[in-house]
């Protein structure tokens, strides 16, 4: 990758997890629907149980509702050639399922697509 | 070289035409000590003292002048598997480039360990060009993604098992960890890996990959291969 292309494929990665984001704050799966890849995968566990599949996440975001106050950093973007990976941290966590006060780690593994780069995979910690 | 997958399995999703190419077309003997140590990898040197030391199957034509050697590709490889375990029985050959590790004590490096040897599964599965090796060290749902020759493949697990047994040994793939991230109950490993060869990988090929774990009752098992093959 040259030095041009760097910021270029940053801000398209970047641009991709916020649909999560603004997804995630809203409570609006449609939202975050456009950033995962058609075959995209999640996992991850909700208290003991194993949470897998995308329309599992969908079904959550949206049955949990707006959490207006969650507080996203991205702790690391790696980008080698086709793929990357992106770690988020989301604090204030909230919602009729989340509870209140809660944090999440999220591991999010992206492939650049000709329309774009798509999560193909969202593993997350759910810290108790 | 340009990495070549073999067959298409029907739980693989293909983008883009794709035309099979019909390069290494089986040749069932290697006709010289340079073919046999391009094979593997080596140099001829090396093959030569693993014939004399270390069982190498290479066998010989009498000629009025000088005898000439030649190899089974068929037990080239039964050989070079031979000499592959898994994790809990490393060869000695790959017990010396590790560091020797006392048990750990402290938790995260408990965590840590345990991942690498996870790893370490799908390294000699790779390394000895039989999928079915490191199967254990993937979860039942796994999925891979990335492109080969252009085309991406994002799928079911079972297509690194094919594409691994097909490829054949690689005996000299170094890989490297570039990154082992544990955040409690997931994991990043983001692995280098140089010198891939093979039927399907070619020649000296280098790939990145990354890979999510889950830990999946008491046990660290990757969910998700991502692979980028590095253009030469």
């Amino acid at each position: 990758m040259t030095n041009s292309e760097y910021p270029t494929e940053y801000d398209g990665i970047v641009k991709t997890v916020q649909m999560y984001i603004d997804g995630s704050k809203q409570g609006k799966s449609e939202l975050m629907r456009p950033a995962f890849h058609p075959e995209a995968s999640f996992f991850g566990y909700a208290g003991d149980q194993l949470a897998s599949g995308t329309q599992f996440l969908f079904d959550w975001i949206d049955k949990n509702g707006p959490a207006p106050k969650i507080e996203p950093r991205l702790v690391s973007v790696d980008i080698l050639g086709s793929i990357a990976v992106v770690r988020l941290e989301v604090a204030g966590w909230s919602g009729s399922l989340a509870g209140s006060g809660v944090r999440m780690s999220d591991l999010f593994t992206l492939l650049k697509m000709p329309g774009g780069w798509k999560i193909i995979q969202k593993a997350f910690h759910w810290h108790v | 070289m340009r990495p070549e997958l073999s067959a298409t399995p029907s739980a693989i999703v293909l983008r883009g035409g794709f035309e099979m190419p019909e390069r290494n077309t089986p040749q069932k003997t290697l006709e010289s000590w340079k073919q046999i140590a391009a094979y593997l990898d080596r140099s001829e040197r090396t093959v030569r003292r693993w014939e004399a030391t270390e069982g190498l199957p290479v066998h010989r034509r009498e000629h009025e002048r000088q005898d000439t050697v030649f190899a089974f590709r068929h037990e080239i490889e039964a050989w070079s598997r031979l000499r592959t375990r898994c994790p809990r029985e490393i060869s000695i050959h790959e017990a010396e480039s590790l560091p020797q590790l006392q048990p750990a004590t402290n938790a995260y490096l408990v965590e840590h360990d345990a991942i690498t040897r996870t790893m370490h599964c799908y390294i000699a599965g790779a390394r000895a060009g039989d999928g079915d090796l490191m199967r254990a060290a993937f979860h039942p749902s796994a999925t891979i993604s990335g492109y080969c020759q252009g085309v991406e493949y994002s799928g079911s697990v079972d297509h690194v098992f094919q594409w691994i047994t097909a490829n054949g040994p690689a005996p000299n793939i170094n890989p490297r960890f570039a990154r082992i991230e544990i955040i409690e109950s997931i994991a990043v490993v983001h692995l280098e890996v140089q010198r891939w060869s093979g039927r399907l990988a070619g020649a000296n090929a280098r790939a990145s990959d990354v890979f999510t774990l889950l830990k999946w009752n008491g046990e660290w098992k990757i969910t998700h291969k991502l692979f980028h093959w590095h253009n030469q």
